[in-house]
């Protein structure tokens, strides 16, 4: 049985998935990984030339969950990085697995750039281009809590008791600016540099992870998201999609949709999960796990 | 700044600083220093500040407050003076004077009063001394050494288990369940009544989860930022967010 890190007790999630590559991409960069035994959902969203993303973020997802996998059975697996002093072991093991993917996102890199200078430049598209990187956002349900983890503008939300609260902060450029009073959420959206970030995995040999804590309750609703459906969609529009599917399924399937009408500019994902009490859970009737399916 | 060191038998269970505020004293959990035994009034003594002198004043006890054995209704106290209320010493010192004031663990002081129903507080000094040393592990380990500051509640009124929590964990959940930092007592109390979040910049945010909390008066209509000085009512319990360096 798992020890680290157990799904809420008292109550089931039920939960589920949409990734789309939206309108305007050739290809879908996004990434996500669910592992209900472990109360565990991750997102990313790669970024790089050619494939490069979408190798990134698969990368980063599947290394996230092998790594909370293997830490459920063994969980005196050592710890990438640095100890989040105050954080539970969960939220520890969760950042551990981030920092491990960061190390084999970077390696990856790494890897693709020996093979572009050992190329003759013959001008075909082969080999790993040199640069990749993803952004991260995961939640791990356990006991009465949730950690949430991030790094880069892939977002977590909750929906509880009508209010609809952005829990991660944008590791954006212009997201800071707006934290230090230097520039308005306005001025933020308009910039032409809101899309750089100021942290992502594979860019440097560590990276900074912020993790968070919160109180689980039943009858909360979360939305992990990469920032195509953000740009696309309002907080407003996102809550009231939210509060009218109760269905997790037909939420994201909404939500997908809606961005798309408005544009879908970028690869859209979604991720809702929903804690309550159950009776006939659905995570029998899905699967232990589910991976993004080609779209 | 002078303090009341409060022991029972030989082990010593807190300290109160004497500042301009008044230090109320009873079982009352109300009380500035709590002393939850029958043998105390709810509201027993009081100790303040009278231009410059340390005034005790007995509130008509049924048991009555003593100053080295000798019964008063209201009296100057200097330091080493011993007060007794029930059980209880209470010795007055000044916050240079550390000699013979070992401190103890919240466990020994346990063991000390195992039977009597008492409010235990932890030794501040101890705390303080163990969460600068955390404070200075974290610091090595920045690029950036920022004074981190230490976030303490202070439980003005309302029943829990303890009286002083230090706020060094990243969830910091009010409410009945095990798993709570601040617990609380009473059967109606909800598992989850409210939670602070330590964001990574230090900041503490105060959330709602079972019941909205207020802060100063107003209750919070999103997670709210804490200031230090700021007042925390929820579910029965009033306490103070307190940030020092």
């Amino acid at each position: 049985m798992s020890t680290t890190a157990k799904p809420m007790i008292a109550s089931a999630l039920d939960f589920a998935a949409r990734s789309d590559t939206g309108r305007a991409r050739e290809n879908n960069e996004d990434n996500f990984q669910i592992a209900a035994e472990l109360g565990l959902f991750v997102l990313s969203d790669g970024m790089g030339g050619l494939d490069a993303g979408e190798i990134a973020s698969k990368l980063a997802v599947e290394t996230i969950y092998a790594h909370c996998r293997d830490a459920d059975s063994n969980p005196s697996l050592a710890f990438e990085g640095e100890h989040v002093d105050g954080a539970s072991e969960t939220s520890n093991r969760l950042a551990s697995a981030i920092q491990f993917a960061n190390k084999l996102v970077r390696a990856a890199a790494a890897e693709g750039a020996k093979t572009e200078h050992s190329d003759n430049g013959s001008g075909g598209s082969s080999g790993t281009p040199k640069s990749m990187g993803a952004t991260v956002v995961a939640l791990q349900f356990f006991a009465d809590r949730v950690s949430v983890a991030h790094v880069g503008d892939s977002r977590a939300y909750r929906l509880r008791s009508g209010e609809f609260l952005q829990l991660t902060d944008d590791h954006s450029l212009v997201a800071q600016q707006v934290r230090e009073g230097r520039m308005t959420e306005a001025e933020a959206e308009a910039s032409p540099l809101k899309n750089v970030l100021m942290r992502a995995l594979g860019v440097d040999d560590t990276v900074e992870i912020e993790v968070d804590e919160e109180i689980a309750m039943e009858g909360d609703a979360y939305l992990l998201c990469s920032d195509g459906l953000t740009r696309e969609l309002s907080d407003g529009q996102i809550a009231a999609v939210l509060t009218e599917m109760t269905d997790p399924q037909s939420a994201a399937d909404q939500l997908i949709d809606l961005a798309n009408l408005a544009g879908g500019g970028d690869n859209i994902t979604a991720i809702v999960v929903r804690v309550g009490a159950k009776s006939g859970s659905t995570l029998g009737k899905i699967g232990r796990w589910i991976t993004r399916s080609g779209n | 700044m002078p303090k009341l060191t409060l022991k029972f038998e030989n082990a010593i269970l807190g300290e109160v600083p004497v500042g301009s505020k008044e230090v109320s004293i009873g079982r009352s959990p109300d009380n500035a220093l709590v002393i939850d035994n029958p043998a105390v009034s709810h509201y027993h003594a009081r100790v303040f500040n009278e231009e410059g002198r340390m005034m005790l004043e007995d509130f008509g006890s049924m048991n009555g407050t003593f100053v080295n054995g000798q019964r008063v209704k209201m009296v100057m106290l200097k330091p080493g003076d011993r007060v007794t209320v029930g059980k209880h010493t209470i010795v007055v010192s000044d916050s240079t004077d550390l000699d013979g004031f070992a401190p103890v663990g919240v466990g020994v002081a346990k063991a000390a009063a195992p039977k009597i129903n008492e409010t235990v507080m932890l030794d501040t000094r101890e705390r303080r001394e163990f969460l600068q040393k955390i404070a200075a592990v974290g610091e090595s380990a920045q690029v950036a050494p920022a004074r981190v500051k230490v976030a303490t509640l202070i439980v003005r009124s309302g029943k829990t288990d303890r009286q002083e929590y230090a706020l060094t964990d990243k969830l910091t959940v009010v409410g009945k369940s095990a798993l709570a930092t601040v617990k609380l007592k009473g059967w109606f109390a909800p598992k989850a009544a409210a939670q602070i979040n330590r964001r990574e910049d230090n900041s503490y945010y105060i959330g709602a989860a079972d019941k909205t909390p207020s802060v100063n008066g107003n209750p919070i209509t999103h997670p709210t930022k804490l200031s230090s000085g700021d007042v925390i009512a929820v579910a029965g319990i009033e306490m103070e967010f307190v940030l020092r360096d």
